[in-house]
């Protein structure tokens, strides 16, 4: 073949353990996040706790959940992943602008 | 290996038609936008025509604002974008040494989304309902209240599908550059033509999306009863201006960058001399990608955002003029000391920089927001971003026509007949649109139909339509260059400026099939010219002649690009034709959808060009 | 080119990496998540400006029900994970697992769409409408460009587990359904951000 050659990229060993499924790091992303999941809802469910500590407690829960679930789920700490993060993070730079813009627009 | 694939060749019609290969389209997005531009053109003289004379009659106001909406869509979108979606085509694969871009038939299928969206934006002239609410469409104007007919439909749905074929592009570019270098070709060994394009590709990545939303709001607001801008039901009408503008302040920045980067390569090619400065080009190009950003809403100073807000985007626009300014400096320093050819390209590169320039620099004063005050939506700022746009794309772009001609065609421009097109278009350019910038100061307005007598309006006005009337025989002179041309015979050499220094001008002009007969070796930036001053005629192959993998040719973009055309058409008049409208628009999409699902079912197992084909090519060129 | 998808013997490890065409789908399918990210980003970001413009409709204290969110949540976070299996399934080259896995997010996914179907059409009963007021266009823009992506999204798997049925695990199959697990997790990173700012910011307080 006269393509351009190359090569796989260094193997992620993520079929570490004994069970059949995978990873024992993966089940935990997913209960960290149920976990952050359910702080959020009592959050705002409890109902006294000021308002302001409660929007910035929700982004940023959500924010650390977005994290463990691009970090273990889609693999972002791993090798070979350069142009995703900067792809990913570009977008979210251009987001926080607008939004941070939008924010501030509405309520200053 | 030998794998028994029918052969799966075209001719005629049908090959361009389902071609998947970069160097094909790029002519198809060439022809396109050549097209659209003549017709932005005419859109252009009609305006200036208009505004010959105060109190004009020439064409009604309804018209009147028909031409000044349409030409600037036009030309931004189906003239500009896709001419340089053309070289972008045509040359990157060539210059990083690969065989084609990283998804032939998605490259086919930006390319047909374009033509119908460009198709159906023009349609309206034929039905008689034009977009007539400028090019950025403001609302409330172009809600359904005070915009009751189909003309902004025609805009929001036509640009939604081309919209499509622009971002599939750009992240086409983006992947491309990433994973299809040839070895030794790291980052900084690209050309400045294929930075600027990568750069440029993740700009469309990331601002077309934000078109697509407020296309998409504009086109629910309309249609389906929704209230995005709509005040009276809590909606509210400068969203709409943060959204276009978002998307809209790095477009521009989308369509100068590749300009700069023909700039770079014409400059240093016809000074026979080095880019001078080529980290700092590389990185003045990410940051002024980076800022381009920062800095929409200098478009809305006037709209009562605040002293604050009106300070930070004035400070962050004035900052883009910093590595804008390198980029100058740097092409002045090349030319400097160089071996200078005046060849047509070249006089347009030159050319382009002061013109540059004094865009950039009124740009610089616009940026004061307070002064804007004054300056906003007058003739100033129309003559602002004619300088950057015409004075500096269109010239980008003529200069990368008569300088890649060759390698797309196999034939050189006449240089005679491109000194004409030269100093017409260029002399013409500075009538038309030099005293704009006084006509601005003197307070005519935008996008006026009729201008009063007395106002001392009349002399200027007078002359810019000159001016513009000489651009149109320049334009002229072009075309007729073209098609003499087109009938000569393909003489051209492999590296038919004798100086080329990137590796498209390694291969034959046009280039072969498969462009590389041997994917080559980069030892340095400025590639070939590395090579021919170390005495090589050749470039080092990394491989054998072997037999070569190819990507069938493919109708379904063609199909895909007509579904949507379709589609456009059924929801835009469902609001007056009901549920059949509706229904068409459904059936539309499944065309697409059903398209999509077929590429995915069906395996494209390519074809092969043997070796026999390629040494055969090689004997012919001894 | 593409090179092509026979194999004489063994599948590779990763194989949606061993191809040039996969792994040009894997790096382009990132750069698309990026341009989502925007696309979605600017939605909020209008739903951020427009949401307490409500006008005479409900209000989103008496619109949004916690227990509904909270099941949607947890179907579409668990589809999350189970597409994880089948992607480690994939590696093992148990196709069969792949294939079980798959359908379980599929049915999981189905589920969380005919939810949010149920509660759509629950909210135009309480006079939640597109039309009602620029906040109800705005909610329903965000949240049903993301219900529409779910939708996508399941009728893109079921093509997928038709191939892999047809014509098994191979390095053109491969990459299909890691493109897909990549869209499946950004669609439910995304759901994050719309329980979070939509329904419960929406009552707060």
């Amino acid at each position: 073949m006269a393509a351009a050659n190359g090569h796989n990229s260094a193997g992620r060993s993520d079929v570490k353990t004994s069970r059949p499924e995978g990873s024992k790091k993966h089940v935990i992303a997913f209960v960290f996040s149920i976990l952050l999941t359910f702080i959020s809802f009592a959050l705002v469910m409890a109902g006294e706790i000021n308002t302001d500590f409660v929007y910035i407690m929700l982004v940023v829960l959500a924010i650390i959940q977005v994290f463990v679930q691009m970090a273990f789920w889609m693999h972002m700490k791993d090798k070979g992943h350069g142009f995703a993060i900067i792809g990913i993070l570009t977008g979210v730079i251009v987001v926080f602008t607008c939004v941070i813009m939008a924010l501030f627009w509405t309520t200053w | 290996m030998a794998h028994a694939h029918t052969v799966k060749r075209h001719t005629g019609i049908m090959d361009w038609l389902t071609t998947v290969d970069h160097k094909k389209i790029g002519i198809l997005y060439m022809l396109a936008g050549g097209i659209f531009f003549l017709v932005g053109g005419l859109e252009a003289i009609l305006i200036r025509l208009q505004l010959m004379y105060p109190q004009s009659e020439v064409v009604s106001a309804q018209t009147y604002n028909e031409l000044i909406t349409m030409h600037g869509t036009t030309m931004i979108f189906l003239a500009a974008m896709p001419m340089l979606f053309g070289f972008m085509n045509a040359v990157i694969p060539l210059q990083i040494g690969a065989r084609d871009v990283a998804y032939p038939f998605v490259n086919a299928l930006g390319f047909w989304t374009f033509f119908f969206g460009g198709l159906l934006l023009n349609i309206s002239f034929f039905v008689g309902t034009v977009p007539d609410a400028g090019w950025t469409m403001y609302a409330p104007l172009s809600g359904t209240t005070h915009t009751e007919h189909f003309g902004t439909d025609y805009y929001v749905i036509g640009l939604q599908i081309a919209g499509i074929g622009t971002l599939i592009g750009g992240i086409n570019f983006l992947v491309t550059i990433i994973n299809m270098r040839a070895p030794g070709m790291t980052f900084m060994r690209m050309p400045m033509f294929t930075w600027a394009t990568f750069i440029t590709s993740a700009l469309i990545l990331f601002a077309f999306p934000a078109l697509t939303v407020g296309l998409a709001a504009l086109m629910f607001d309309r249609l389906f009863n929704g209230n995005f801008f709509d005040p009276s039901a809590g909606g509210n009408v400068v969203l709409w201006e943060h959204i276009f503008w978002i998307f809209g302040h790095p477009e521009v920045y989308i369509l100068i960058l590749p300009a700069f980067g023909i700039i770079s390569e014409v400059v240093s090619t016809f000074s026979r001399k080095r880019l001078f400065g080529y980290s700092s080009m590389v990185f003045a190009t990410i940051l002024i990608g980076f800022l381009g950003f920062m800095v929409w809403a200098h478009h809305m100073f006037t709209t009562g955002l605040g002293p604050i807000a009106n300070a930070l985007f004035s400070v962050a626009t004035m900052l883009i003029a910093v590595p804008t300014g390198i980029k100058i400096f740097n092409w002045l320093f090349t030319l400097w000391g160089g071996s200078i050819k005046f060849t047509v390209a070249n006089l347009f590169a030159i050319g382009f920089i002061p013109t540059f320039v004094m865009g950039g620099v009124t740009g610089v004063m616009l940026s004061v927001a307070p002064a804007d005050y004054q300056y906003h939506d007058s003739y100033f700022v129309v003559a602002h971003f004619h300088y950057v746009i015409v004075g500096g794309l269109i010239m980008g772009i003529f200069a990368g026509l008569h300088y890649w001609w060759p390698k797309m065609f196999g034939r050189m421009l006449s240089e005679k007949l491109g000194l004409w097109t030269f100093w017409t278009f260029y002399i013409g350019f500075h009538l038309t649109f030099f005293v704009q910038h006084f006509l601005g100061l003197l307070g005519m307005p935008r996008r006026i139909w009729q201008y009063l007598d007395g106002m001392g309006l009349n002399e200027l006005n007078f002359i810019s339509t000159i001016g513009a009337l000489l651009m149109g025989v320049g334009t002229i002179l072009l075309v007729i260059n073209i098609i003499i041309t087109n009938s000569k015979p393909k003489t051209a050499s492999n590296d038919p400026w004798e100086d080329g220094r990137t590796l498209e001008w390694t291969i034959p002009s046009p280039a072969p099939e498969y462009n590389f007969a041997q994917t080559p070796l980069v030892r340095a930036y400025d590639a070939w010219w590395e090579e021919k001053m170390e005495g090589n005629t050749k470039m080092t192959p990394v491989e054998p002649i072997g037999p070569i993998h190819m990507p069938s040719p493919s109708i379904l973009p063609f199909f895909m690009g007509l579904g949507l055309f379709i589609a456009g058409f059924g929801f835009m008049y469902a609001r007056e034709f009901g549920t059949v409208s509706l229904v068409i628009g459904i059936a539309g999409l499944a065309i697409t959808f059903i398209c999509m699902g077929l590429r995915s079912w069906i395996d494209d197992h390519g074809f092969h060009i043997e070796e026999e084909e390629i040494l055969k090519d090689q004997g012919v060129k001894a | 080119m593409s090179s092509h998808s026979h194999v004489e013997g063994q599948l590779p490890h990763e194989p949606e990496r061993a191809t040039l065409e996969g792994r040009n789908k894997i790096t382009g399918f990132w750069l698309f998540l990026g341009g989502e990210t925007v696309l979605f980003g600017t939605l909020f970001a209008a739903y951020l400006t427009l949401r307490g413009q409500i006008m005479d409709g409900p209000t989103p204290d008496h619109l949004f029900s916690f227990l509904l969110v909270a099941i949607a949540t947890a179907l579409l976070l668990t589809s999350s994970l189970t597409s994880v299996f089948a992607l480690q399934s994939m590696h093992r080259h148990d196709v069969k697992a792949l294939l079980g896995w798959l359908i379980v997010t599929v049915i999981l996914g189905a589920a969380f769409l005919g939810l949010e179907i149920y509660e759509f059409n629950h909210y135009v009963h309480e006079g939640h409408k597109f039309s009602t007021s620029a906040f109800s266009t705005s909610f329903y823009t965000l949240v049903g460009f993301h219900g529409a992506h779910v939708a996508f999204g399941l009728l893109w798997a079921i093509l997928i587990m038709l191939q892999l049925k047809n014509r098994g695990l191979n390095t053109t199959t491969a990459p299909k359904v890691y493109l897909f697990g990549m869209y499946w997790h950004f669609i439910d990173v995304v759901w994050v951000f719309i329980f979070t700012v939509v329904y419960l910011m929406g009552r707060v307080g």
